[in-house]
């Protein structure tokens, strides 16, 4: 993503762009990118379902799409992918959601064509983002087969809270992407739809994963996960993650006086405050010096 | 040049009509659409599209690919709009041949060619954007109601947008639906729109989301057995590599909008059939970025929150 960044803003910031066109930039120890390929290719998508144990996935898996933020100096990474989201979807394991076209036709067929997929069709996942300690670049070459060890970052509970209001300054933007991990248009019934987007800026990086799921006529979920990470705090950085599920069926807006109609539900951003909030974590890692 | 020969090279600009056009195209189209069998009769040769969903730019790769309509003849099955930025002038300019040369193009019903669909996922407020009213909204989806529901290529390849119905066993209980209406949530017609083919289906399944039936492969081979054909051609279904076959050959999904939504990456294809039936599939990209007019992928930067 070739946004016009201004040179000096960047130098100033004390951040490289990444070379070889790659998207992405170095700034305070940090790496951030992210990576883009297409939709996984029938082969692809079969092994997938082995490895998930699962014979149905979205339509729409971007395999190789993702976003990668690397300490460089610990080794530390935070990324996020749609297979460890797919992971999560499988292990969370919800059952399915009717759409009242699905009653309709079960009513009329008799119970002995009632093979009905029980699995959660919808996608959704609890997936926060993936973090791991890389082995350094010399290990990396001679132990290829082991490339990452088990994460021993931990993320803990904790009352402080994303500084909303320092994030509302329009400081420069030195990068910014979005990448869409997965997506299923439910077959004309809705959207689920997973995506990660990242803004940097001089004084802290910023991110905001969301699960977007509209099950038209049913029910609106929305899952959001949020990192910020204020440079050059403390001797090592603090990554503080928010995570927000909100839940709200057709009928319980309908019962609020809101409306209904599917045109007003297209984008979560401008409805998300109408969904009642179900759970909510607030959560901090401690970068370590070295691992 | 006659007006409808000057409102086609209009349309292949990718220039749509004017309302007062759409209204007079539609009428003509209605005509010859209300003569057409819900299993519409279809010559070989002929080359087999599946769904195109307003990439206007990426079917004039499908038409430099599989050449120009009237020379090749066309069989569409349906999803021309919705999704993609161009429906308006995709629509209209296969509507426009049809009318033309209505021996040498076929234009079967999609899912998506519905009122209900389409006001959610895109024509209707493209029109809106586009006219600055939904008269031409009206015009197309009235129109949508004459398509044929399905097709069948030398009595030997049954066309449809979707799948199969449990109502259904044989093509002349398709010829008995009253199509002339919006699609309606269940029964055959719904069925032939929204049917998947499954693997893991053996006979007929429901799928949570309602999508229509899920059948399985003994329900291609006994449908294809007693109505006497050699395969089933379908779209529906986005597929990476084009096109796909299930069943040991008796069904087939053709995929005709490369780059999806102009994010997937995946490749389209189109079913090419000569005179004695032999298949070639052709499988093309999606136009260059910079031809194609779709907005530039950079997102806009955002203080997101």
């Amino acid at each position: 993503m070739e946004i016009e960044v201004d040179k000096g803003i960047l130098k100033s910031s004390g951040a490289e762009l990444l070379p070889n066109g790659r998207r992405g930039l170095r700034i305070h120890d940090w790496e951030i990118e992210t990576l883009r390929g297409t939709i996984l290719t029938s082969l692809a998508l079969q092994d997938w379902e082995e490895k998930l144990h699962t014979s149905h996935l979205p339509e729409m898996v971007f395999g190789e799409n993702a976003l990668v933020l690397r300490h460089l100096s610990s080794h530390a990474k935070i990324h996020f992918n749609a297979f460890d989201a797919l992971a999560g979807w499988k292990q969370e394991g919800l059952p399915p959601v009717e759409v009242p076209a699905a009653e309709k036709w079960k009513f009329r067929s008799k119970p002995s064509q009632q093979v009905i997929l029980d699995y959660d069709y919808t996608f959704t996942t609890p997936y926060r983002g993936s973090e791991v300690v890389e082995k350094d670049q010399e290990e990396h070459v001679k132990e290829k087969a082991n490339t990452e060890v088990e994460a021993s970052l931990q993320w803990e509970n904790c009352d402080e809270q994303i500084d909303l209001a320092a994030l509302s300054l329009k400081e420069p933007i030195l990068f910014y992407d979005e990448v869409v991990l997965y997506e299923d248009e439910l077959a004309d019934n809705g959207v689920s739809l997973l995506t990660v987007k990242v803004r940097v800026m001089p004084s802290s990086w910023f991110l905001l994963l969301r699960f977007w799921l509209r099950v038209d006529g049913v029910l609106m979920r929305l899952r959001e996960t949020r990192m910020h990470c204020v440079f050059g705090k403390g001797e090592t950085p603090t990554v503080l993650r928010e995570s927000c599920w909100r839940e709200a069926t057709f009928q319980s807006l309908s019962a609020k006086g809101y409306p209904v109609d599917l045109a007003v539900y297209s984008d979560p951003s401008s409805i998300s405050q109408r969904l009642p909030v179900i759970k909510q974590m607030t959560q901090k890692l401690k970068i370590p010096r070295k691992v | 040049m006659s007006d409808l020969d000057q409102q086609i090279e209009q349309l292949k600009r990718c220039e749509p009509l004017k309302e007062s056009e759409v209204k007079a195209l539609c009428l003509k189209a209605m005509e010859i659409l209300v003569e057409e069998s819900n299993v519409q009769r279809v010559d070989a040769p002929v080359t087999i599209c599946g769904d195109i969903h307003g990439q206007f730019y990426d079917m004039k790769e499908l038409f430099k690919v599989g050449g120009d309509c009237p020379k090749t003849n066309y069989l569409f099955l349906g999803d021309f709009v919705d999704r993609g930025f161009y429906s308006v002038e995709t629509f209209l300019l296969l509507l426009a041949l049809k009318v033309r040369y209505p021996d040498r193009i076929t234009l079967i019903r999609g899912n998506h060619e519905s009122r209900q669909i389409t006001q959610v996922y895109g024509f209707y407020d493209e029109c809106l954007r586009k006219y600055g009213s939904v008269n031409v909204w009206r015009y197309c989806t009235d129109i949508f109601d004459y398509l044929s529901l399905s097709a069948l290529v030398e009595n030997k390849i049954f066309c449809v947008h979707g799948g199969l119905s449990p109502a259904i066993m044989t093509l002349d209980q398709i010829r008995t639906i009253d199509r002339k209406q919006e699609v309606p949530h269940d029964g055959a017609m719904c069925d032939l729109l929204w049917s998947d083919p499954e693997d893991i289906v053996d006979g007929w399944g429901l799928s949570p989301r309602g999508a229509g039936f899920l059948f399985g492969g003994s329900v291609v081979t006994s449908f294809n057995h007693s109505n006497n054909i050699d395969y089933i051609c379908r779209a529906h279904q986005l597929v990476m590599e084009g096109y796909k076959w299930m069943f040991n050959n008796q069904i087939v999904t053709v995929w005709s909008a490369p780059n999806y939504c102009y994010r997937c990456g995946n490749v389209a294809a189109i079913l090419e059939l000569d005179e004695n039936l032999n298949k070639e599939f052709r499988v093309f990209d999606a136009a260059p970025q910079e031809s194609r007019g779709a907005p530039a992928k950079k997102p806009a930067p955002d203080y997101f929150l």
